[in-house]
């Protein structure tokens, strides 16, 4: 066996797709595929450059469909595989992820969100939520954990292997350009030695023995020929991921118990958010935060105790109103007041988030 | 290290250094004990647009990528001062290349100090104009006590250490260059 990638603890400087990089590795994922697009490149830059020297592989595929499809492939094979993409290139990787969800292949991607529709920007944005989350052709039966620094970056790629591999749904690992590749500290480390024990691969297809006499032949299916037999199939598809959701939504709050306006946000603007509720309760402003870890699935009960209590949200988003849509699904008869501050493609300040929860938080008085 | 937070922004033409020079000093910055974050900004272009850097040094954990003022802008270009201004607060001292015409008329009573430094020029006279950014980083330097000069030039060594390493000669030019900026700054407080 090849040396250990992460072989200590260790504290590191470096940008996002790099961790990115060195997480999958930790991880023991076995192979990437992928193609080349801003600002995603350098996790295949780094994987290419670290993967042989631990013994593990890569294929760039001729576009997104393709590099898609063939992790799908790596998977089948019982491999830890993954891929990364964004924006035009997300778009057409939306095939084999619904092919994912339909013959629930663990399938892990990581999504650095770039400015759109089409070209956009090769910057950042938060636009790619609603095709993260629901995406395809279906019911959107992934998990997806949105990120908002380098250490989540680190634990949540490895994490997603994992929650790939245990519950067998597509999972993603939601970024943003900023987080691509933006440098900060962190610490990296063997997940083994945090008491992560990492879920084994086991190959879907070419089992031991003679299909039909010493086991089952496997049938994967992602074509039905009746109404009724598709329709039994998502049913049975929905209910479990419907009884696994619990166990894997996640979120964080602080200031919520006495705060008469709670700040939604999620990924990199949750940071944001965060340094300027500090700030306005240090000027003694009843506000707090409210932050989804896994955008899908979301963790329901916890926002609605949140909106119950506080009366009155302000969602954030760097996208006119993609995240704020999930919550309104969940808020549906909750007398909360629903307020906004969306910047399509654009990242915010601390000083312009204090300013609007003022706003807010006026409106709420008077 | 540094005392509170210090926030840099550089801009500059695509292929001009500035991210280089954001490196070196985030490098550097690390190094040295302090909290940093640097994010480079720019489009989809190779050459020919304009490449923004927002670099922060703190003393605690830093939250937001961007901030909305900086301590000190430095404009590389004619159209970077177009894409830096609006980071320009009653406390940011801009420094900008003496090349680089109207910033007085431009901001005045708007920044607390416009500081214009012959880094062009002087790299053109005495040296060579391939290390201008350094000269400019030199002069972000003396400017500011973001880093030391050592861990500046230990930064440049690491980054650069190959290529130093086939040409001493490099070595020594690009150490020129920053102790160039320091001196050229000096000369104007």
């Amino acid at each position: 066996m090849a040396e250990r990638p992460v072989p200590e603890e260790k504290r590191v400087f470096m940008t996002g797709n790099e961790v990115v990089a060195y997480a999958a590795l930790a991880a023991g994922a076995e192979i990437m595929y992928g193609y080349p697009i801003t600002p995603q490149n350098e996790i295949m830059h780094y994987w290419t450059r670290l993967a042989p020297r631990f013994g593990r592989g890569f294929l760039q595929t001729e576009d997104e469909i393709s590099a898609g499809f063939a992790t799908l492939g790596g998977v089948l094979a019982g491999r830890r595989a993954f891929t990364g993409t964004s924006g035009p290139g997300h778009i057409l990787m939306q095939e084999p992820m619904a092919m994912a969800e339909m013959m629930r292949l663990p399938m892990v991607a990581v999504i650095q969100q770039r400015g759109g529709p089409s070209t956009g920007t090769v910057i950042y944005s938060q636009q790619e939520v609603t095709m993260t989350v629901s995406g395809g052709n279906g019911e959107g039966l992934r998990i997806v954990y949105s990120t908002a620094r380098h250490q989540e970056l680190y634990d949540y790629t490895i994490k997603a292997f994992n929650t790939a591999w245990r519950y067998r749904f597509p999972t993603f690992v939601l970024g943003d350009g900023y987080q691509a590749k933006m440098r900060e500290i962190l610490t990296i480390y063997p997940p083994g030695e945090r008491g992560i024990e990492m879920v084994a691969g086991e190959p879907y297809l070419v089992g031991p023995g003679e299909p039909g006499t010493d086991r089952p032949p496997v049938h994967l299916r992602n074509t039905y020929n009746v109404e009724e037999e598709l329709n039994a199939t998502v049913m049975e598809l929905i209910r479990a991921y419907q009884a696994a959701a619990p166990e894997i939504a996640e979120y964080q709050e602080s200031g919520t118990g006495d705060a008469e306006v709670v700040v939604c946000s999620h990924g990199v603007v949750s940071r944001v958010v965060e340094e300027a509720v500090r700030e306005l309760r240090g000027r003694g402003w009843k506000v707090g935060w409210f932050r989804p870890v896994t955008l899908r699935p979301l963790a329901e009960s916890g926002l609605k105790a949140v909106a119950a209590r506080a009366g009155r949200l302000l969602v954030v988003e760097s996208a006119h109103g993609q995240f704020a849509r999930l919550l309104k699904e969940v808020l549906y008869g909750s007398p909360a007041v629903l307020e906004t501050m969306f910047k399509p493609g654009q990242g915010f300040t601390v000083e312009e988030i204090v300013a609007r929860v003022k706003e807010v938080a006026r409106g709420g008085r008077s | 290290m540094v005392t509170g937070s210090l926030k840099i922004l550089l801009g500059g033409e695509g292929g001009q250094g500035v991210q280089s020079v954001a490196a070196v000093v985030a490098e550097a910055a690390y190094a040295e004990g302090n909290e940093v974050l640097y994010i480079p900004n720019f489009g989809v272009e190779q050459r020919g647009g304009v490449s923004i850097a927002f670099l922060q040094i703190s003393d605690q954990p830093i939250a937001a990528p961007k901030f909305r003022y900086a301590d000190v802008v430095v404009a590389l270009s004619q159209r970077a001062v177009a894409r830096t201004e609006q980071y320009v607060g009653l406390r940011t001292v801009f420094l900008h290349d003496s090349a680089v015409g109207g910033v007085e008329d431009l901001l005045a009573g708007r920044a607390a100090r416009i500081i214009a430094i012959p880094a062009l020029e002087t790299c053109r006279r005495e040296s060579d104009p391939k290390v201008f950014n350094m000269v400019i980083m030199g002069a972000l330097l003396g400017q500011t006590d973001a880093v030391s000069l050592e861990g500046a030039k230990a930064a440049v060594r690491g980054k650069m250490g190959a290529r130093f390493a086939k040409q001493p000669e490099l070595r020594e030019l690009n150490e020129w260059a920053i102790d160039r900026g320091m001196a050229l700054v000096a000369a104007r407080q």
